[in-house]
């Protein structure tokens, strides 16, 4: 008899999505599906709006990720009508990214992911949560919410607010960082570097101790998507970078995405299937976020991120495929975004009240925008008339450029555990919360 | 206060049961009641979470399989696109005695009801068929194992009957839990003795309440960090009640005697008090405020829902309550403008629209007599000026003032009443080329007296 597994909705996830697994008569996996269940339409109810009021509108796509959706539009705007922001806007913008970036993998790592492998895989559901590791390590849960309170409360600060921020507008900021809250959070930069470095040792220690998952589950060979400066890894500026199975790396010129970057339509997913056009469907399906951006990545931007880089690829070799090192990437990827945050906080540069182009002129044309999110690239294509107005747009989301990676890993996975037997074998540790 | 149905499998426990569900939605509501962090703590130990997909792992089906009624508050965040949304707000209403619009989506649609402009053609059509990165063809409205969508953004509570409204995009943390805190008769912070006016950095000299102003030091617990007085702000009692009061409270006392002549910055400091220190959650734009009025009517007496306050206290409290059931519209009528700080009758004035791109904004004038347009006037207050404060205009995600009336108008109209403007209406209207974008783009789902769309 086929036999169908659903789960819904899958949860710790940003966003609104279920689980369906075809079993066969013979116990193979016949099917697996990642069925995103909504969208909203941004692409089209922004049509007709000022350009400059997108920026104000696209947060409201992610609540965990809403200061990419802020700063990219703008981007895509400053593009179409070619604006050029001073220095500090650029700085306070860098600083604003690496704020969210540290704030939500933090979140990722003990909020959504912590749970699993601190209560382990077989733990009654209704305590593998935040709130019961929290309970049970009330220290280690302390530290983890001041780090991501400082992270937000940073993102708030130059951002207006941390959830749908407000204070970039084409042509730069509309406020520079006063320096009395500048040196509040200067106060605190060292503890958070500790807080970081204790939040990297228990991640190694975590997939020490689940080395035989990590290696062995979900090793998936994909294509990676992840953006870098030359080489060297970063969020807010730089080129699309592809980079093969193989470990071939390939860069485009973000104007010249529509070469690499295609969009496939599936029958039962609202988020899309997005892969390496040259590669074909569903041959070039790619995986975004900290992973293939490590992968991507020459070297770090910073020292500490860049002795982690190193560190990792001594373990798991240049490239890696296994999905489970996402959480190692993530923490070398906060890092880096806590050593960037230090400084972007002494540079002078971020209170400075010129922080933007007064002299503007909308005009007609098209603009692309890019960064990375803290889940993966994010793109948005604005064409604006002489007005200034939003005539169509297109959005290439962060989350959406995994959706294929991800049913491409859980049909690997589920072949492992259904028709292998994988998880019998495996070497799983004593759980630290029993 | 509502209380739990009694739980017989397990009568020790005295938590109290909640869910939170999402519809289509950005998850930025449960972003900003997790940013409450450590503020969180106290309020773990009193609730058992049923259901919330974003942190823990009960799937749908346990929500199914609960009794009716069995939850007592429920929790819906964002907007009803689909099928699924719609079905799942039903659920929740069956199994929740309490039903809040959690977040400007639940309440007014949010910008999502921008879509209700295009048909769901148009809107399919962009997203799936015309999209310039579909690269083999594939093409095609999904539709195995995915909810239909619905044909427009529909309101929450043209589906079910909603008991509060709690607006903002997302509403601040402080009233999310003070809200929480409020369902479940609690006050968070631990009570200290003594008052704030004996660690207040102005007792001896330049004490506020000298000067005039409203503040509530002298009842509110020590212990606080921020010590507001020190920036010339006065005490709003986020620390909630101390056990002792202090001297200077005959002061507070006979100011409260007469509320009518309020400064708009004490009105503002009324209003953060009644949140933060009685749990009357208005500034989160909590509508549950006009049911409270309605029992303080009937009963004709006027209380707080706070155990052991002290006499005095009390007494003030009490005042500050009376007052508000006598202006039953306090809330309705307070605005962001209440809560701004910028000045206005400026030696600004608007001679034309500017865009939000135009120039930059100084930080003293108001915007609107800077050119600017800010919804400030005509939008709920409760966020206290975030916007404001890095120098953006107010857009209005905390929902408008006034419903059922055409809202580009009624802007223009209060705008050329309180402030410099020197242009006449007409040419404001038609300056303005985005009118829906500007002026409704929270609310349109809910605009009663919109016929545009399908």
């Amino acid at each position: 008899m086929v036999k169908e597994i659903e789960v819904e909705p899958v949860t710790r996830l940003e966003g609104h999505g279920g689980l369906r697994l075809t079993l066969g008569d013979d116990g193979k996996v016949q099917d697996v599906q990642f069925n995103v269940t909504s969208t909203r339409f941004f692409e089209k109810f922004c049509e007709g709006r000022y350009c400059e009021h997108v920026p104000r509108i696209t947060p409201r796509i992610c609540g965990i990720c809403p200061i990419p959706h802020h700063l990219t539009p703008t981007k895509a705007v400053e593009d179409a009508w070619n604006v050029k922001i001073p220095t500090p806007a650029l700085k306070l913008r860098q600083l604003l990214m690496n704020a969210k970036q540290y704030s939500s993998h933090i979140l990722h790592f003990y909020a959504l992911a912590a749970p699993d492998f601190l209560l382990g895989p077989m733990a009654d559901p209704a305590l593998r949560n935040v709130v019961h590791v929290i309970n049970k390590m009330p220290e280690v849960g302390a530290m983890a919410m001041k780090m991501m309170d400082f992270g937000q409360k940073l993102c708030a600060a130059i951002g207006g607010k941390s959830v749908h921020p407000i204070s970039a507008i084409v042509g730069g900021m509309k406020k520079s960082l006063d320096e009395d809250i500048r040196d509040k959070f200067l106060k605190e930069i060292d503890e958070q570097i500790e807080f970081t470095k204790k939040t990297v040792e228990i991640g190694l220690k975590v997939v020490e101790d689940y080395w035989d998952v990590v290696a062995n589950v979900g090793v998936v060979p994909t294509y990676y998507l992840g953006m870098t400066k030359n080489g060297i890894h970063d969020i807010y500026n730089g080129d699309i970078r592809i980079v093969t199975p193989e470990g071939k790396k390939i860069d485009y010129n973000v104007h010249n995405y529509l070469d690499a970057l295609g969009e496939h339509i599936p029958e039962h997913s609202y988020a899309t299937h997005m892969y390496y056009k040259p590669a074909g469907y569903p041959e070039g399906i790619y995986r975004a976020n900290c992973l293939a951006m490590i992968n991507a990545a020459d070297k770090m931007a910073t020292p500490l991120a860049d002795d982690a880089l190193k560190a990792f690829r001594d373990k798991v070799g240049q490239i890696s495929h296994h999905t489970f090192a996402y959480h190692w990437a993530r923490l070398i990827e906060t890092v880096e975004a806590i050593e960037l945050i230090k400084k972007y906080l002494e540079d002078p540069d971020i209170c400075n009240p010129d922080c933007k182009t007064l002299d503007i002129e909308p005009r007609e044309g098209q603009g692309i925008g890019v960064t990375e999110a803290p889940r993966g690239l994010l793109l948005y294509h604005i064409w604006s008339d002489a007005q200034g107005i939003c005539k169509k747009l297109n959005l290439l989301v962060a989350t959406n450029h995994n959706i294929a990676g991800i049913e491409k890993s859980l049909m690997h996975v589920a072949k492992q555990i259904f028709e292998d037997k994988a998880l019998e074998g495996l070497k799983l540790p004593d759980p630290w919360i029993k | 206060m509502i209380k739990n149905k009694e739980d017989n499998n397990n009568i020790e426990d005295s938590r109290v049961k909640v869910a939170f569900n999402q519809c289509s939605d950005c998850w930025g509501c449960h972003q900003s009641l997790l940013n409450a962090h450590l503020g969180l703590l106290p309020l773990l130990p009193a609730l058992e979470i049923v259901y919330w997909p974003c942190v823990v792992d009960f799937k749908y089906k346990s929500l199914e399989n609960r009794e009716d009624g069995e939850i007592l508050v429920g929790f819906i965040e964002g907007s009803l696109r689909t099928k699924q949304d719609v079905d799942a707000a039903k659920l929740m209403r069956r199994k929740c005695q309490l039903i809040i619009a959690f977040g400007s989506c639940s309440c007014y649609g949010n910008v999502h009801g921008l879509a209700n402009e295009s048909t769901l053609e148009q809107l399919t059509g962009r997203k799936f068929l015309e999209v310039e990165s579909i690269a083999d063809g594939s093409s095609r409205v999904p539709d195995k194992h995915v909810p239909e969508f619905e044909k427009n953004i529909i309101p929450l509570d043209n589906i079910i009957k909603v008991d509060a409204y709690m607006s903002g995009c997302p509403p601040k943390p402080e009233h999310i839990i003070s809200s929480v805190l409020f369902l479940l008769g609690q006050k968070p912070f631990p009570v200290k003795e003594s008052a704030f006016c004996n660690e207040c950095p102005l007792n001896q000299e330049g004490c506020l309440l000298d000067k005039g102003q409203l503040c509530f030091g002298s009842i509110t617990s020590s212990g606080c960090s921020i010590k507001c007085p020190t920036n010339g702000n006065a005490c709003v009692g986020c620390m909630g009640p101390a056990k002792i009061v202090a001297s200077k409270i005959d002061k507070l006392n006979s100011m409260t005697d007469n509320l009518s002549s309020m400064s708009s910055g004490d009105k503002k400091n009324l209003y953060e008090f009644l949140t933060l220190y009685l749990n009357l959650p208005l500034m989160a734009g909590f509508d549950l405020s006009g049911d409270i009025l309605k029992q303080i009517k009937k009963k004709g007496i006027v209380s707080t829902s706070l155990p052991n306050l002290p006499s005095q206290a009390e007494s003030i409290t009490s005042k500050l309550l009376y007052y508000l059931r006598d202006n039953r519209d306090f809330h309705k009528i307070s605005n962001v403008c209440d809560t701004c700080s910028r000045i206005t009758h400026s030696k600004s004035t608007m001679t034309r629209v500017k865009r939000d791109y135009e120039g930059l904004p100084n930080l003293e004038d108001c915007f609107i007599e800077q050119g600017y347009i800010c919804m400030g006037p005509v939008t709920n207050a409760g966020c206290g000026g975030m916007c404001i404060n890095v120098n953006a205009p107010c857009t209005g995600c905390y929902g408008q003032t006034k419903w059922g009336v055409n809202q580009a108008e009624r802007f223009a109209d209060t705008i050329l009443k309180q402030f410099n403007v020197s242009i006449s209406k007409e040419e404001l209207l038609s300056q303005v080329k985005d009118h829906i974008g500007t002026f409704e783009k929270f609310t349109l789902a809910s605009n009663k007296e919109y016929k545009g769309g399908n």
